[in-house]
C-alpha cells in the first residue's frame, strides 16, 4: 500500500492527537490519580452530626436537676435549596415560625451557602406540619434534637449555671465544636462542660450530586455526656432561697420602719457548707433567674434587662464585700494562738474598757480618733469573750494596736493577715464554679503597689497602723466573698483544716457507672489547737444566745444553745466610678452579714448570709441565717421578721 | 458475501474476491457493545431513582446500534461513487433538514438542533457530517492533485460555510469546529498548496477574532472555552464544574479502575450528561486506564484502518470521502476524549460509537460503512495508482 505524502500527513496529525490523549490520560488516572480518587471519596461522602444529649445533673439525692430531652427542630440544609427558591422557603419558614423574614434570612446567611443548620425548635403541631409539607420546603427538615431541662425551675440557677450556643471565641479554641451544639456559659455548666458535653454522633451516607442519600455507610451514635452529682440538697437549696428573698424584704421593711437609709437593699446571696470535708450543701444568691430561659434563646433586651439586675452573677462568690465583725473570728483566734491581747492585757479573760471611742495613740505621736457601734454609749468593762459576743470594736482594735506598736516594719506585723490567708481569704477558694472572685487582705505590700499603679485607692502615706486596725475588724481595704468567709468559718470550727469547697461529688456514665469519684480535698492544715476551736465556738454560742444576734435567735429558745455565730455590719464606703475629675460617688448602706455554726457542739455545717446594703448584721442577716439554721438542725424554721434590736 | 461477488466485474473475475474490512467492523462492533454497557453502568441509578425501568436508556442505544450495523451493511454494499450523482441532492436536503430545526420551539432560549420524531429527536447536524463529506469530495475531485486553483478552493469553502452558518445558528459550536476540521483535512488531502493552507489558517485566525471581538459567541460557549484554560478561576460550579467532575471521575478510576457497576463519580450523577458527551467518564472510573486505553486503541484501530483504505481507493473520490471521514473521527474523538481529561472544550460533540443518542451512532456507522464500500471496491491491482 502507498499513501500519498498528504494522507502521510494527515496520519502524523492524527498520531499526534492520539498521543496527546493518552498522555493526558495517563496523567489524570496514573500521576495524579490519588489526588482525583481523594476529591472523589470526599464529595460522595457527607457526615451529618448528631449532638449529643447534654449529661444530667442530679442533687445528692438524685433528684433531677437538669436533664436533656429530645424535641423537634427545624433543619434546614441550604445545598438542597435550588437557588431561586430560597426567597420562598425563608418567606414559608418566618411565618410557620412567627419570626421576621429578616431574622430567618440572617440565620442561613451566618450558616454561609450550602451550610446546614438548626434554625430553631418547634412544637409537635409545627413539626408534623413540616413533614407532611416536605416538598413545598426543599431542603427543610425535622430532626430531634436534645433540649436542656431544668425540672426545678430557677431553683439552684447560679450553682447550675446556664448554657447557650458556643461563641466565636469557644469556636476557635475548640475547632471541633458544633456551633449548633450548646455550651454551658456558666455554673456547673460551664465548669463541667467537658464531662457534659457527651460525643456528638455522626452518620457518613453516601449522598449524590444533588445531596440525595443513597446508602448509609455507618457511623456513631452520640454518645450522652456524663451524669453530675452535687453536693448540693435541693430541700436545704430551696430553704436558703426563699430565706435569701425573705431578706432583702426583711432589709427594706426594716429601712422604712427607722427611715434611716439611702438605698434599697435588692441582693442577697447565702451559702451553706459542710465543714467536714467543704461540701457545699446549698448556695444562693438574690435575684435569680430561670435557665430554661436560654434554652431556646432570649433576645438582646431582655438578657440585657436580666443584666442590668446582676441575675446572672453568683454573688455566693463573685461578690465582694468588707466581712466587717464577721472578720473578728480571725482575729480572735491570732490573739488566742499567738498571745497578742491589748497593751497591758496578758489573757483573754483580762477586762478592758469597751468605751464609746477609741483614742489611738501611735508611737510616732499620730492620733486617731474611732467611735465604737455603741455610741454615743460605753459598753463597760470587756475581756476577748464578751468583747466577741457584743462585737466590741475598741477590743479588737487594741489587738491591732498592739501589733502595730510591737512589730511595726517587721514579718510579724502581718500576723493577722497572715492567719486571714491560712483559713482562705484572699485567694479564691478553689471551688469547681467558675469567675470566683479572689478577695483581698491588705498589708503594707499591697498598699505599696497600689501607691504605683492605683494610687487613687490609698492615701499618700501608704500603710499606716489604721489600716491595720481596720482589717482587724474586717473594714478597710478587706473584701471578702460570702464563700471565702463560709470557708474561713469553716476551717476555723472544724478544728484547722482548710477543705477546697466543691459543688460536684461524683459523675457517672449514661449507663450510671461511676466514672469520677471527686474526694474532698484537705489543701492545707492550720495550726489551730482545740482550745482555740472550742473558745471561739463558745464565744460564737454566746453571741446568738445572749450578743448581737440573741434577738434574732429568741424564737429558737433553749435550742439558740445548738447554734452560734458571727454578725457583721459592714460599712460600704462610697461606690464611686470614674478617676481624677470625673470620679462620681454615691453613698451605699451598711451590708448585712451573719455567719453561722451548727450545731455548735459537733460542728457540721457553717451558713454565711449576707445582704448587700441590707443594713444591720443582727437585724437583718441573722434572722435569716438563724431560719436556715432551724431547717439544718431538724427544727421547724420560723419566720424571718424584724426583731427591732440592732446587732453589729 | 454473495452479494458483493455479484457487483465484481466478471473481467477481473479471476482475481482475488474483495473482501470487506473485517478489523474495521470489529472495532465498531466492540466500541459499540462497551457504549450500551457503558451506557447501563450510568444511567441505571438514575433511571431506578425515577422509577423507570433501569435499563430503559440502554435498550434504546442497543436499538440504535441495531439500526447503525444494518445501515453499515447498506452503505458497505451500495458503490460509494454513486452517492456522488447524487450529491447536489443530498446537499439540498441536508439544507432543508438543517433549516427544519427552527421550526421547532422557535425562539426559545435553548439551543435548536433536534426535529421531534415520534418519541426521538433527530439531529440533522449529524447526518450533515456526511453529507458535508460527500459534496466537499465530489467538489475537489476535479482539482489539480498538487495545487488547486484559488476559484475551486474558495468554491469548496462556500459549499461548507452555508451549513456552518446554519449550525451557528443553533448554536452548536462543536460540530461548527467539526466542520471546520473535515474541510481543513479534505482541502489538504484534495491538494491544496502550503501557501493556500497558511492563507486558510491565517483567514481562520482573523475569523476567531473576529468572532471573539464581535461577540458572535454565546457567553456560555465563551465560558466553555475558557475554562479549558483555566478551570480553577471560573465558576466551579458554572462552566468549568463538568470538566472538574470529569476529571475527578476518570482520575479516580486508577490504573485497573473501580470496577464495573462501583464508579461512584458516574454511577452517583456527579458527572453530567454521562451517558452521553461524557461516557468516556464512565469508562476511565469503572475500567480505570487500562478501559481507557483500551478505548483509545479501538479508535486507532479504525485511524489506521481508514487511512489504509484512503491509501488504497480507487479515485480520487473514494480517497477525499475517507480522509473527510477519517477527519470527522478523529476530531470527535480527540475533542470528546479531550474534554473529560480536560485538554478541549466542552462543546458537546458525542464519542462515536459510545455516546447515548441515535442520530450519532447511525451517522458514524453509515460513514464506516461508506469507507467499507470504498475499500471493496479498492484498485483490485496492488501498488496500482487511482484513477481520477
Amino acid at each position: 500500500m502507498k499513501l500519498s505524502w498528504r494522507l502521510t500527513w494527515m496520519a502524523v496529525v492524527f498520531v499526534a492527537m492520539f498521543a496527546l490523549l493518552f498522555t493526558r490520560l495517563w496523567f489524570v488516572q496514573i500521576a495524579a490519580g490519588e489526588t482525583y480518587s481523594r476529591q472523589a471519596d470526599d464529595q460522595i461522602v457527607r457526615l451529618d452530626s448528631s449532638l449529643a444529649p447534654r449529661g444530667n445533673i442530679i442533687d445528692r439525692d438524685g433528684i433531677a436537676l437538669a436533664t436533656s430531652s429530645l424535641e423537634p427542630w427545624i433543619l434546614v440544609d441550604r445545598k438542597q435549596i435550588p437557588a431561586e427558591d430560597e426567597e420562598l422557603v425563608i418567606q414559608q419558614l418566618s411565618g410557620l415560625l412567627g419570626l421576621a423574614a429578616v431574622e430567618v434570612t440572617s440565620a442561613f446567611e451566618q450558616a454561609g451557602s450550602g451550610g446546614r443548620f438548626l434554625l430553631a425548635g418547634v412544637n409537635t403541631d409545627t413539626a408534623f406540619y413540616v413533614l407532611e409539607h416536605l416538598d413545598e420546603l426543599p431542603g427543610v427538615g425535622i430532626e430531634e434534637v436534645p433540649v436542656r431541662q431544668y425540672p426545678q425551675g430557677d431553683v439552684m440557677a447560679h450553682v447550675l449555671g446556664h448554657i447557650g450556643r458556643p461563641s466565636p471565641a469557644d469556636l476557635e479554641e475548640n475547632p471541633k465544636l458544633d456551633p449548633n451544639s450548646t455550651v454551658g456559659k456558666s455554673g456547673v455548666e460551664r465548669y463541667y462542660d467537658d464531662l457534659l458535653q457527651g460525643i456528638p454522633g455522626f452518620e457518613a451516607n453516601q449522598v449524590n450530586a444533588v445531596g440525595r442519600v443513597l446508602r448509609p455507610l455507618g457511623g456513631e451514635p452520640a454518645e450522652a455526656g456524663a451524669t453530675l452529682q452535687l453536693t448540693t440538697d435541693i430541700d436545704t437549696q430551696q430553704v436558703l432561697e426563699d430565706a435569701l428573698e425573705e431578706a432583702v424584704r426583711l432589709a427594706n421593711q426594716v429601712k422604712v420602719t427607722t427611715g434611716e437609709y439611702t438605698n434599697l437593699a435588692e441582693r442577697s446571696a447565702g451559702v451553706v457548707i459542710d465543714v467536714t470535708d467543704g461540701s457545699i450543701l446549698a448556695m444562693g444568691s438574690y435575684p435569680d433567674f430561670n435557665p430554661e430561659v436560654f434554652v431556646s434563646g432570649l433576645t438582646q433586651r431582655e438578657f440585657d434587662e436580666l443584666l442590668e439586675d446582676k441575675v446572672f452573677s453568683n454573688l455566693a462568690i463573685q461578690a465582694l464585700y468588707p466581712p466587717a465583725s464577721t472578720f473578728k473570728a480571725i482575729t480572735y483566734a491570732t490573739a488566742v494562738e499567738e498571745r497578742l491581747f491589748p497593751e497591758g492585757v496578758s489573757s483573754a479573760n483580762q477586762l478592758i474598757e469597751c468605751s464609746s471611742r477609741l483614742n489611738a495613740p501611735f508611737t510616732d505621736a499620730s492620733q486617731l480618733v474611732w467611735r465604737n457601734w455603741t455610741w454615743p454609749n460605753d459598753d463597760g468593762l470587756q475581756d476577748l469573750h464578751t468583747s466577741f459576743e457584743r462585737s466590741c470594736n475598741i477590743y479588737f482594735w487594741q489587738i491591732a494596736l498592739r501589733i502595730w506598736n510591737d512589730f511595726k516594719g517587721t514579718d510579724r506585723e502581718d500576723v493577722i493577715q497572715d492567719w486571714a490567708r491560712s483559713v482562705g481569704m484572699g485567694e479564691r477558694t478553689g471551688i469547681d464554679l467558675p469567675y470566683e472572685a479572689q478577695g483581698i487582705v491588705p498589708d503594707r505590700e499591697l498598699f505599696d503597689e497600689w501607691l504605683d499603679e492605683q494610687p487613687w485607692r490609698v492615701r499618700p502615706e501608704g500603710w499606716l497602723g489604721g489600716d491595720l486596725m481596720q482589717t482587724a475588724v474586717g473594714q478597710g481595704a478587706v473584701l471578702s466573698t460570702p464563700l471565702q468567709l463560709a470557708s474561713a468559718y469553716a476551717t476555723l470550727v472544724n478544728g484547722g483544716t482548710f477543705w477546697q469547697p466543691r459543688v460536684v461529688s461524683r459523675a457517672f456514665d449514661v449507663d450510671g457507672q461511676l466514672i469520677q469519684e471527686y474526694e474532698p480535698e484537705a489543701i492545707r492544715n492550720v495550726g489551730v489547737t482545740p482550745a482555740t476551736t472550742n473558745s471561739l465556738l463558745a464565744d460564737m454560742r454566746r453571741v446568738t444566745s445572749a450578743g448581737t444576734a440573741a434577738a434574732a435567735f429568741s424564737d429558737m429558745g433553749a435550742d439558740a444553745y445548738l447554734v452560734g455565730g458571727k454578725t457583721g455590719t459592714a460599712q460600704m464606703g462610697q461606690e464611686c466610678e470614674g478617676i481624677g475629675e470625673a470620679r462620681v460617688c454615691k453613698e451605699r448602706d451598711n451590708t448585712a452579714w451573719f455567719a453561722g455554726v451548727a450545731p455548735v457542739d459537733d460542728p457540721k455545717y457553717v451558713v454565711v448570709v449576707v445582704v448587700e446594703e441590707g443594713g444591720s448584721g443582727g437585724r437583718v442577716a441573722a434572722p435569716v441565717a438563724r431560719h436556715i439554721m432551724q431547717f439544718l438542725l431538724g427544727l421547724e424554721p420560723t419566720d424571718i421578721v424584724d426583731t427591732k434590736v440592732e446587732g453589729d | 458475501m454473495a452479494v458483493i461477488a455479484r457487483t465484481s466485474s466478471p473481467a477481473v473475475s479471476d482475481r482475488r474476491r474483495p473482501t470487506p474490512d473485517i478489523i474495521l467492523f470489529v472495532a465498531m462492533v466492540v466500541l459499540s457493545a462497551l457504549g450500551v454497557l457503558m451506557i447501563y453502568s450510568a444511567s441505571r441509578n438514575r433511571l431506578d431513582a425515577l422509577g423507570l425501568d433501569p435499563s430503559s436508556e440502554m435498550v434504546d442505544q442497543a436499538i440504535f446500534v441495531a439500526v447503525g450495523l444494518v445501515l453499515f451493511f447498506v452503505a458497505s454494499l451500495v458503490d460509494y461513487r454513486e452517492w456522488r450523482d447524487l450529491v447536489p441532492f443530498i446537499y439540498i436536503v441536508t439544507l432543508i433538514g438543517l433549516g427544519a430545526v427552527f421550526l421547532f420551539e422557535p425562539g426559545t432560549a435553548r439551543a435548536q438542533r433536534w426535529i421531534p420524531i415520534g418519541s426521538y429527536q433527530l439531529q440533522p447536524a449529524e447526518f450533515a457530517k456526511i453529507a458535508v463529506i460527500l459534496v466537499l469530495a465530489s467538489v475537489l475531485v476535479p482539482a489539480r492533485e498538487e495545487g488547486m486553483s484559488w476559484r475551486r478552493l474558495i468554491q469548496a469553502l462556500l459549499v461548507v460555510a452555508i451549513p456552518v452558518v446554519l449550525i451557528y445558528l443553533e448554536p452548536d459550536l462543536g460540530t461548527m469546529l467539526v466542520f471546520a476540521f473535515i474541510a481543513l483535512v479534505m482541502l489538504f488531502v484534495g491538494g491544496t498548496t502550503l501557501r493556500q493552507l497558511a492563507v486558510l489558517l491565517a483567514a481562520s485566525g482573523a475569523g476567531v477574532l473576529a468572532i471573539w471581538r464581535l461577540e458572535l459567541l454565546r457567553p456560555y460557549q465563551i465560558e466553555r472555552l475558557q475554562s479549558v484554560f483555566n478551570p480553577s478561576s471560573a465558576d466551579p460550579l458554572g462552566a468549568a464544574y463538568n470538566r472538574i467532575q470529569s476529571e475527578i471521575a476518570i482520575g479516580s478510576g486508577g490504573f485497573f479502575g473501580k470496577g464495573l457497576f462501583l464508579g461512584t463519580q458516574t454511577n452517583l450523577d456527579y458527572v453530567p450528561a454521562q451517558t452521553t458527551d461524557f461516557i468516556f467518564t464512565a469508562v476511565g472510573e469503572q475500567l480505570g486506564f487500562v478501559g481507557g486505553a483500551l478505548v483509545l486503541l479501538a479508535y486507532g484501530v479504525i485511524m489506521w484502518r481508514l487511512l489504509v483504505i484512503a491509501g488504497n481507493a480507487r479515485d480520487r473520490f473514494g480517497v477525499l470521502v475517507v480522509g473527510g471521514i477519517a477527519a470527522m473521527f478523529a476530531f470527535h474523538v480527540y475533542v470528546n476524549i479531550g474534554m473529560t481529561v480536560g485538554i478541549a472544550p466542552v462543546t458537546g460533540l458525542p464519542l462515536p460509537f459510545m455516546s447515548a443518542g441515535g442520530s450519532t451512532f447511525v451517522t458514524m456507522a453509515f460513514s464506516l460503512g461508506i469507507a467499507n464500500s470504498v475499500w471493496l471496491r479498492r484498485s483490485p491491482v496492488p501498488g496500482e495508482t487511482y484513477i481520477v
